[in-house]
């Protein structure tokens, strides 16, 4: 019988150099080119919600872990990614004082009063997100269509996903796939930019940063699920390429759903969890009044993580002593009649 | 135990929501506004000190093995005659409170302090313990009751208190905004009364 394959070895043991800090900035590393864009297209307004709000989580992380007397650990760089990570879903226009109000929730309530960094069942930035959204005063800020409205970028200033839910299929036919693909549309500072995303998902993928399975199984949720709704009915549904393309998907697959302590720890887990993220995504979205719903769908699936993380393979140990068979008890029987 | 810490008592060493953590579904369900937290916590107030008193009057009759349904008995009563004045007189908190008027029955402060005191005791201590459990409850739920409104409407007991271009933070007024409210102040009172016993 086949033993554990595990080695238990006693110190020193060898250090892969691999450090919180070190993810982090390879994370603000791989987001680079999506702020560029951002900056780009929306000028200062996405330079100023991008600097209030990493300011303001990193605030937020200093304060509360002073107020708990817990050692200030915001030189590690994370909470400056879920920071970044909610400015870049955000349009440009929004008030600072929304990102303000989102962060301090996100990072003081949603991983700090759970235990910080690790401990955090749900995604800071996600929570912070849907505060402010599913605030009913403010949530016109967060609304693309009328927040994106005095902005002069050269392509169509209509959030694809809005459309989509207002007018079918037929509305959206003037969405070139390639435009969307190279983030000619409304929608986030960072998250409409759909190709430095995938660029820098890869590259996070490439350094062993987040997990292949994650993102691949989260678009191929996606793929799948908006594929079976495009093929039993063309008229009402858009088809795959599109849902891939358009809204959080991309910023979704490779950031948000990746964040290590909110994601399974086993292959499996990860990829019925990516799966799940991708299909709850276009369901939300076929269904739900939200016309996007990525960060809804990433909520619900980190809340399933403890029971993904149980998805592993069946592992037998070694026997203690040597099984007694009833051939065995025969035997002995015989050899005792014999003498 | 003096009379007078009998009464105290319930303002802050067993303060219903935030010490003894009792009877939180009206605490986060009514609290929407400073109005509705103080209509709720005046309705209990008066049930809580009428069933204590009766409990503690009739604690020698009362057999042993049907007490809880005595006591149960005695409390509706009470909650249909709050139920129906407030209906007749206030009918605008009535309205807001809504099905947790009825729901005082179960509310686990008064069956508890029933059993846990008004059984016990006299009928004059059993009438302050009321009064002050009661009082601290309606303090409590005034207290989150204000912080929800000025924050999630921006008004105070229906006056505005926010300057006029504040646009509320609605979540507030939401059950989850009430999760977290009652979650920070349970935690700012746990860290205030370990600072006081050390």
């Amino acid at each position: 019988m086949k033993a554990l394959d595990i080695t238990v070895s006693p110190a020193p043991h060898c250090h892969s150099g691999a450090r919180i800090t070190g993810v982090s900035y390879n994370f603000i590393l791989a987001l680079i080119p999506a702020m560029a864009m951002g900056a780009y297209y929306y000028g200062f307004d996405a330079i100023r919600v991008i600097a209030a709000s990493i300011a303001s989580a990193m605030i937020a992380e200093a304060l509360i872990q002073s107020v708990l007397r817990r050692p200030i650990t915001i030189a590690d760089g994370s909470a400056a990614v879920s920071g970044l990570l909610l400015a870049l879903i955000l349009p440009a226009s929004v008030p600072l004082y929304l990102v303000v109000v989102a962060n301090f929730i996100g990072i003081i309530v949603a991983k700090q009063c759970f235990g910080g960094l690790g401990a955090n069942p749900l995604n800071p930035a996600l929570v912070g997100w849907a505060v402010i959204r599913i605030t009913k005063a403010w949530a016109g800020y967060l609304d693309f269509d009328l927040a994106l409205i005095n902005y002069e970028t050269g392509f169509i200033l209509q959030y694809p996903l809005a459309v989509l839910k207002a007018e079918g299929p037929a509305g959206i036919a003037h969405f070139g796939l390639m435009d969307l693909f190279l983030g000619k549309q409304a929608g986030g500072i960072g998250s409409s930019a759909i190709l430095c995303l995938l660029v820098g998902g890869i590259y996070l993928v490439l350094r062993g940063t987040i997990r292949w399975e994650i993102p691949a199984s989260f678009l191929l949720g996606v793929v799948v699920i908006a594929g079976i709704f495009w093929l039993r009915n063309s008229s009402n549904y858009a088809s795959p390429i599109f849902h891939i393309l358009a809204g959080n998907v991309m910023i979704g697959a490779f950031f948000l759903s990746t964040d290590n302590a909110t994601s399974p720890v086993n292959r499996w887990g990860m990829v019925a969890f990516g799966f799940c993220c991708g299909a709850m995504t276009v369901v939300l979205r076929a269904w739900s009044v939200y016309p996007d719903g990525v960060i809804f769908a990433c909520l619900l699936m980190s809340l399933f993580v403890p029971l993904l993380d149980k998805m592993k393979k069946k592992q037998l140990l070694p026997p203690a002593v040597s099984p007694v068979t009833p051939q065995a008890i025969s035997e002995s029987a015989e050899v005792r009649s014999a003498s | 135990m003096s009379l007078l810490s009998v009464f105290t008592k319930g303002m802050w060493k067993e303060l219903p929501p935030f010490r003894l953590v009792l009877g939180l579904c009206p605490t986060l369900a009514v609290t929407k506004s400073a109005e509705t937290g103080l209509g709720m916590g005046l309705a209990v107030i008066f049930v809580l000190a009428c069933s204590n008193v009766l409990v503690s009057s009739l604690r020698n009759v009362i057999p042993r093995k049907v007490r809880i349904a005595s006591y149960m008995v005695i409390i509706a009563s009470f909650v249909v005659l709050v139920e129906l004045a407030s209906q007749a007189y206030f009918y605008s908190i009535y309205e807001s409170l809504g099905i947790f008027i009825p729901l005082i029955v179960v509310n686990c402060i008064i069956l508890g302090r029933a059993e846990a005191f008004a059984s016990r005791n006299g009928v004059i201590a059993s009438a302050l313990d009321g009064l002050g459990i009661g009082l601290g409850f309606t303090l409590s739920l005034t207290v989150l009751g204000a912080i929800r409104e000025i924050l999630g409407e921006g008004t105070f007991f229906g006056a505005q208190v926010m300057w006029s271009s504040f646009r509320p933070f609605t979540f507030m007024v939401e059950a989850p905004g009430a999760f977290i409210c009652l979650g920070i102040l349970l935690a700012v009172m746990n860290s205030f009364s370990k600072t006081q016993q050390s």
